[in-house]
C-alpha cells in the first residue's frame, strides 16, 4: 500500500511530468525493479531453468487470466471462471483414470467450457440477469456438480506420460504448456485487433450505447466473448489436470479468479488509456507467476502469498484509475 | 436492478387485482411453499425447538446480509464483508486469551471493522477503485493476516479459559433472557431494527437510493456522492465485524477462514430478497426474509443428511431463478 500513496503524493506536487510517467509506465518499471531485486537476493533466480519454470507456472493462471480478458473487453464479467477450470480438471482427472483417450478428453473440455460459456451468455442476454449474478449461479451450480463428481476426494493420476506432457512436458528446452499459451495468445490478440468482430467487442464494452447506435449488438459481441472465454477455461481445465497429475478436491476457484483478475487489470496499466490487452495481460500473468516463486525462493512463506498478491490487485488498479476521478461503483449487477 | 427504485416508484404499481397480488407477491408464497413441502417430507423441520435453533443461528447471516446490503444499494459490492467477520471473530477471541477485559473484546473488532469500511470507503470511493476489484484485494490481504496472525490457522479456542472470563462475553450468543428466550434472538431485530431505519428511513439512506439511481444526478442535486459511497462502506465494515463477535460469542471457538461460505449465502440472501419488492429494489425487510429463507434451507439439507454439493446447486437455482423471475416481471417502460 505504502508505495501506491507514494506514487500518488508525487503525482499530485509534480503533475505535469512525473505524474504522467509514473501512472503510465510506472508498472512497468515497478515490476522491473522487484523481479531485479528478488534476482539480486536469490540469484538463481535468473537462471534460465528458472525462468523456464516460471513460464510453466505461469501458464495457468495466463489462461484463465486470457479468458476473463476477452469477457471483460465485451463488457461482462465472469465470476464462475474458476468454478469451470475445477470442474473441468475434476471431470479429466477422472476420465483419464477411466482409460479415455488424451484427445476425447480435450474435446470434452472444450464442449464443457463451449456450454459454460453459452449459459452464462444467455443468462445473461436472454434473461437479462447482470452478469455478477448469473456468473455467481453457475458458479454455485458447477462446485455442488464438481463436489458430487469427485465426492470431496483428489484424483490423483500416476502413470499417464501422454496426459501429463500437456501440462509437463517440454518440446526441446520449452515447456509445451507455454507454447498453447503464446498460441493462445497470438490467436486472441489478432482476433481483438485485427478483425471486425474483435474491435466490436472494444466497442461494446466500452460504451454500449453508443455501440449500439452504430448499428453493433452488443449481446452478439457479449455471447461470443463468453463462448470464447469458456472454450479457453474448458482447456484450461485439462490442462491443469494435467499439470498437478490430477485433480484436487479443494475448491480454489476463487483463488484462481483474483489472481486472473489481478493479471487483467495490471495488463491494461501497460497501455496508456487503460485499454485491456491480451498481451498485457499475458504479460502481467507471467509476472505475477514469476514475483510468487521469487518470493517463494526468498523464504516468503505461503500465507503471506495471498496478501502479497491482493495488495498488488489493489495497486495496480490505483495506479489506472487515478486519473479517472469517479467513484468506484460497478455497473455488472 | 438497470434502473431507479424509489418510493414514488412503489407507490405507482398497480396491485390491486388478483393477478396483481399474485405477481407481485407470488415470489414470497413460493418460498413459503417450498418450507412447507420441507416440513411435509421432514417432521422434526417444523418442531418449535428446531425454529426457535435456526432463528437464533441465522442471525450472524442476517447480521451479514445487511452488512452487504448497505454497500451494494450503492450499486458497489464488499466481497470482503465474510472475511472482516472471520477476522473480527478471531480478534474478539484472541483479545480474551490475551486476558483482555471483555468490552475489549466487543469494542475492538468494532474498530477493526471500522478502519477496514473507512481503508476500503477510501480506495472505492475517493482514488476509484472498482469495488469487485479494490474489496477482493482487501479480502486478500485480510486473509493473509489472518493466517500469519493464527500461524496457517490454528482456531482460537475460549474453552479453556476459566468460565468467569468467558461469560459475558459469550452471553451474547448463548445467553437466555426470562422464559427461555434467547438473547441472540432479541439482538438480531435490533439489528435489523436499526438498519431499517438507517436504510429506509433516514437521510443517508435516500441518498443512498439517489446513488443508486443516477451517480450524475444526484451530484448535481448536491449530493455528496463520495461520502455517501465511502460511508456504505464503513457501516458495512462496522456490521460484518459485529456479524463476527457473534459468531465467536455463539460457538466459543474461533476459526481462520471458517465464515467464508457466510458471503455466497449473503448473496443469495440479498438477491432472493430482491423479490419482496414490486420494482426489484434490495430492500432489508426483504435481506431478512431472504436470509432466514437460506438459514431453515441449510437446516432442512443438515437434518435430511444432504450434502454441500446438493446445497451449492439448490442455491445457485434459487438466485438464478429469482433474479429470472424479477427481471420477467419488470413492468414495460
Amino acid at each position: 500500500m505504502k508505495s501506491a500513496v507514494g506514487i500518488n503524493e508525487s503525482g499530485v506536487s509534480a503533475k505535469e511530468r512525473w505524474g504522467k510517467v509514473i501512472t503510465k509506465r510506472g508498472t512497468l518499471a515497478g515490476m522491473i525493479l522487484i523481479l531485479l531485486v528478488l534476482g539480486i537476493l536469490s540469484p538463481q533466480f535468473f537462471a534460465i531453468s528458472n525462468l523456464l519454470e516460471i513460464l510453466k507456472q505461469g501458464s495457468i493462471l495466463t489462461m484463465v487470466a486470457l479468458s476473463q480478458t476477452i469477457v471483460l473487453v465485451a463488457g461482462g464479467f465472469d465470476l464462475s471462471a474458476g468454478a469451470v477450470v475445477h470442474f473441468v480438471s475434476n471431470l479429466s482427472a477422472g476420465m483419464i483414470s477411466g482409460g479415455q483417450h488424451v484427445t476425447v478428453v480435450l474435446f470434452m473440455g472444450i464442449l464443457i467450457g463451449c456450454v459454460a460459456g453459452v449459459l452464462n451468455a444467455v443468462l445473461v442476454n436472454q434473461f437479462k440477469i447482470p452478469p455478477f449474478v448469473a456468473t455467481l449461479g453457475v458458479m454455485f451450480v458447477l462446485a455442488g456438480i464438481t463436489l458430487a463428481y469427485n465426492q470431496g476426494k483428489a484424483i490423483p493420476l500416476k502413470g499417464y506420460p501422454e496426459f501429463t506432457y500437456l501440462g509437463q512436458g517440454y518440446v526441446g528446452p520449452i515447456p509445451f504448456i507455454v507454447i498453447v499459451v503464446m498460441a493462445m495468445m497470438l490467436a486472441m490478440h489478432l482476433h481483438l485487433k485485427r478483425t471486425a468482430a474483435g474491435l466490436r467487442m472494444y466497442a461494446a464494452g466500452q460504451n454500449p450505447q453508443a455501440a449500439r447506435i452504430r448499428g453493433i449488438s452488443t449481446s452478439k459481441s457479449l455471447f461470443a466473448a463468453f463462448v470464447i472465454g469458456g472454450l479457453i477455461l474448458g482447456l484450461t481445465g485439462v490442462f491443469h489436470a494435467s499439470y498437478n497429475y490430477g485433480s484436487s478436491a479443494v475448491a480454489s476457484g476463487l483463488d484462481f479468479l483474483i489472481s486472473a483478475l489481478a493479471a487483467a487489470f495490471l495488463g491494461s496499466t501497460f497501455s496508456k488509456t487503460g485499454e485491456l490487452s491480451v498481451i498485457g495481460t499475458t504479460c502481467a500473468g507471467m509476472f505475477i507467476a514469476a514475483l510468487s516463486n521469487g518470493l517463494i525462493i526468498n523464504g516468503v512463506s505461503n500465507t503471506a502469498m495471498s496478501g502479497i498478491l491482493g495488495s498488488i490487485l489493489v495497486i495496480s488498479v490505483i495506479l489506472s484509475v487515478l486519473h479517472k476521478r469517479e467513484i468506484g461503483q460497478v455497473t455488472i449487477f | 436492478m438497470s434502473r431507479s427504485a424509489t418510493a414514488t416508484e412503489l407507490a405507482a404499481s398497480p396491485s390491486g387485482t388478483r393477478l396483481g397480488i399474485l405477481r407481485d407477491y407470488g415470489s414470497l408464497i413460493g418460498m413459503g411453499l417450498v418450507l412447507i413441502v420441507f416440513a411435509i417430507v421432514k417432521s422434526e423441520f417444523m418442531v418449535f425447538q428446531n425454529i426457535l435453533g435456526v432463528l437464533t443461528q441465522s442471525t450472524i447471516l442476517i447480521v451479514l446480509s445487511l452488512a452487504m446490503l448497505m454497500v451494494m444499494s450503492v450499486r458497489a459490492v464488499d466481497l470482503s464483508a465474510a472475511q472482516v467477520a472471520d477476522a473480527a471473530s478471531i480478534i474478539a477471541a484472541a483479545s480474551l486469551i490475551h486476558d483482555l477485559p471483555v468490552w475489549a473484546a466487543y469494542l475492538l473488532p468494532v474498530a477493526f471493522g471500522l478502519i477496514v469500511g473507512a481503508v476500503n470507503g477510501a480506495l472505492m470511493s475517493y482514488l476509484g477503485v472498482p469495488a469487485i476489484i479494490g474489496t477482493l484485494g482487501m479480502m486478500f490481504v485480510i486473509r493473509s493476516l489472518e493466517l500469519i496472525y493464527t500461524n496457517g490457522g490454528q482456531p482460537q479456542i475460549l474453552f479453556t479459559l476459566p468460565r468467569g472470563v468467558t461469560e459475558p462475553f459469550l452471553y451474547l450468543g448463548q445467553g437466555n433472557l426470562a422464559a427461555k428466550l434467547p438473547f441472540l434472538l432479541v439482538f438480531a431485530v435490533i439489528v435489523s431494527v436499526a438498519a431499517f431505519l438507517l436504510r429506509e428511513r433516514s437521510v443517508l439512506g435516500r441518498r443512498m437510493d439517489a446513488i443508486n439511481g443516477n451517480v450524475r444526478t444526484s451530484f448535481l442535486a448536491g449530493v455528496q456522492i463520495k461520502k455517501v459511497f465511502a460511508s456504505a462502506f464503513v457501516i458495512s465494515g462496522v456490521l460484518a465485524a459485529i456479524a463476527g463477535i457473534v459468531i465467536t460469542s455463539r460457538t466459543g471457538i474461533a476459526v481462520p477462514r471458517g465464515s467464508e461460505s457466510y458471503l455466497l449465502e449473503g448473496f443469495v440472501a440479498i438477491y432472493l430478497g430482491t423479490l419482496a419488492s414490486k420494482t426489484n429494489r434490495m430492500n432489508v425487510v426483504g435481506t431478512l426474509i431472504g436470509a432466514l429463507f437460506v438459514s431453515f434451507l441449510n437446516n432442512w439439507l443438515t437434518l435430511m443428511g444432504i450434502g454441500a454439493e446438493y446445497k451449492n446447486i439448490l442455491s445457485g437455482c434459487f438466485i438464478l431463478i429469482a433474479i429470472a423471475i424479477g427481471a420477467l416481471r419488470q413492468p414495460k417502460s
